[in-house]
């Protein structure tokens, strides 16, 4: 999802040789294009009726059968802008949208969140800007806090500045930077359990560096696994994709606890499902 | 300044922070935004300690994203040091030229302390780099501290002699990360790619190379004399052609 001009490679590129920078130039077109088109959706979506996706599928019977399965359990979906982010965006999104009228899960976040830059700090992150991050993120939970189990007026009013925020993209960047911090931090916290899901050489420190910090790098279970855990929120994710069966298949994130944030994975996206 | 910009966006407010953070020069290096553009930076750097560079004072441009933190910031050296181009975004895995790198919780200083620490590695004919010779470097050095930025002034005295809050174990981590991804790099050509002789990869480089720098001027020469030799050649053949022609009759 790298939009700048030139790929990693073009830096190693000593040997200059043409056919390598007619790749990239055509490689670099098309992340444009991609790029494009991704932001002509928002970053978080309005609520629309889950009928949407039906639309969407009118002539792809596998796609169909699972759609209307997903029918029976969800009433609606919020689209999420497909950057990378999706996965942090959805999530949080979502889960502050709950956080609104369960004042209990809220103070238990709320301490959660307080004391997550310390532990961020002691890990090594750079104080300057974890400290830059964590304001703005604290911030917004703040304003979700003094709303939280209010009237339905005063609800609806939060609610339209919650999802004002989350597509002003100063604001939710910040608040996606600062979910990848903590993901990382548990991942580097809990490195020998984590160690296992990574394929190949990399050590944790490395795979966060490289997937879990930048922007846009896309989330895998391993980040799921991870900011579920750090936060201890209960997150089932319905998968659809081509696979066998007219069931869209539930996961939930950590096993066993009771799912508070409800996802839709399409392979490499996420959005929001509403019961 | 600060009347500009909203100041309640997190990008703005990030940058304000930035600057007071780094508004105090010290003896490596200092930045500062430019006075109508929070998005500008001008800053400037002491050549790494027994290097080539060491009696160098380098000025550039950070050019900050309007996305940034969350893309980073390019950087454009302006005194001419022989490692790097000048009037180019520069190639660090840490500047714009590697975006997939970059994390937002890196900052400007981290960008200037990468740079420093960065100047005395190989060149490797990455782009936008320069494998000037030592005694060339070094001749630039002595040159670079009567620079003068048509918006600073005289460079050399921009620093200041205060020592620099010394780097603490998280920043040595991540200018250690950055030597690292270079290395790895380097490494890893000869196993992909048996084929490339490493005299080749040279010759190439220095060919690239030189389009930049002053050879340039030989290179034209060259085309020039060969572009006289073919017409040369040329007429030679026309005349041959027509005393043959003329022979004929």
């Amino acid at each position: 999802m790298a939009d700048d001009a030139s790929s990693s490679s073009a830096c190693a590129g000593n040997s200059v040789d043409n056919s390598i920078n007619q790749d990239e130039l055509i490689m670099k077109q098309q992340r444009e294009i991609e790029k494009e088109i991704s932001e002509t959706i928002p970053l978080v979506g309005d609520l629309e009726a889950l009928s949407t996706l039906e639309k969407e599928y009118n002539e792809d019977p596998i796609y169909l059968l699972k759609v209307k399965d997903l029918s029976a359990k969800y009433k609606n979906i919020r689209r999420t802008r497909p950057d990378g982010n999706c996965f942090f965006r959805a999530f949080s999104y979502a889960y502050l949208e709950h956080l609104l009228t369960d004042k209990n899960e809220y103070d238990k976040f709320y301490e959660i969140a307080k004391n997550s830059k310390e532990i961020l700090v002691a890990l090594g992150f750079p104080q300057f800007t974890v400290e830059d991050f964590y304001e703005t993120f604290m911030e917004v939970i703040q304003r979700v806090g003094e709303q939280a189990g209010g009237s339905l007026e005063e609800l609806g009013s939060i609610r339209e500045e919650l999802h004002d925020k989350f597509n002003k993209q100063g604001y939710s960047d910040y608040i996606v930077v600062y979910l990848r911090l903590i993901t990382s931090g548990q991942l580097q916290t809990q490195h020998d359990f984590y160690q296992n899901f990574i394929e190949g050489s990399r050590t944790v420190t490395e795979f966060c560096r490289q997937e879990v910090e930048p922007m846009y790098k896309e989330s895998d279970h391993i980040h799921i696994i991870a900011l579920s855990n750090a936060l201890n929120v209960g997150v089932r994710v319905r998968y659809m994709d081509r696979g066998e069966g007219s069931q869209v298949i539930a996961h939930d994130f950590p096993e066993g606890a009771k799912p508070l944030v409800h996802l839709l994975y399409r392979p490499g996206h996420y959005d929001i499902l509403y019961a | 300044m600060a009347e500009k910009y909203n100041t309640k966006c997190p990008g703005v407010k990030r940058l304000m922070r930035e600057a007071i953070e780094l508004a105090e020069a010290t003896e490596e290096y200092c930045a500062r935004p430019l006075e109508d553009n929070l998005f500008e930076w001008h800053f400037t750097v002491r050549g790494p300690r027994g290097t080539d560079f060491e009696d160098g004072i380098y000025h550039g441009r950070i050019l900050l994203p309007k996305e940034y933190p969350m893309h980073p910031p390019h950087i454009i050296l302006l005194t001419p040091n022989g490692r790097f181009e000048v009037n180019k975004k520069i190639c660090l895995s840490i500047s714009g030229h590697h975006p997939e790198t970059w994390q937002p919780s890196w900052s400007i200083r981290t960008a200037l302390l990468a740079l420093i620490a960065f100047m005395p590695t190989p060149a490797e004919g990455t782009i936008g780099s320069l494998d000037y010779s030592p005694a060339e470097r070094k001749i630039l050095a002595k040159k670079s501290s009567n620079w003068v930025c048509p918006q600073c002034g005289q460079t050399a005295e921009l620093l200041s002699s205060t020592a620099a809050k010394p780097l603490t174990e998280e920043e040595q981590t991540v200018l250690n990360q950055i030597a690292f991804k270079g290395e790895e790099e380097q490494a890893q050509k000869p196993l992909g790619e048996p084929i490339f002789e490493p005299q080749n990869i040279q010759y190439t480089q220095q060919v690239l190379e030189s389009s930049d720098s002053a050879t340039s001027f030989l290179d034209q020469l060259t085309e020039i004399l060969v572009a006289l030799l073919i017409g040369a050649i040329g007429i030679f053949i026309y005349r041959r052609w027509n005393a043959l022609a003329d022979s004929e009759l």
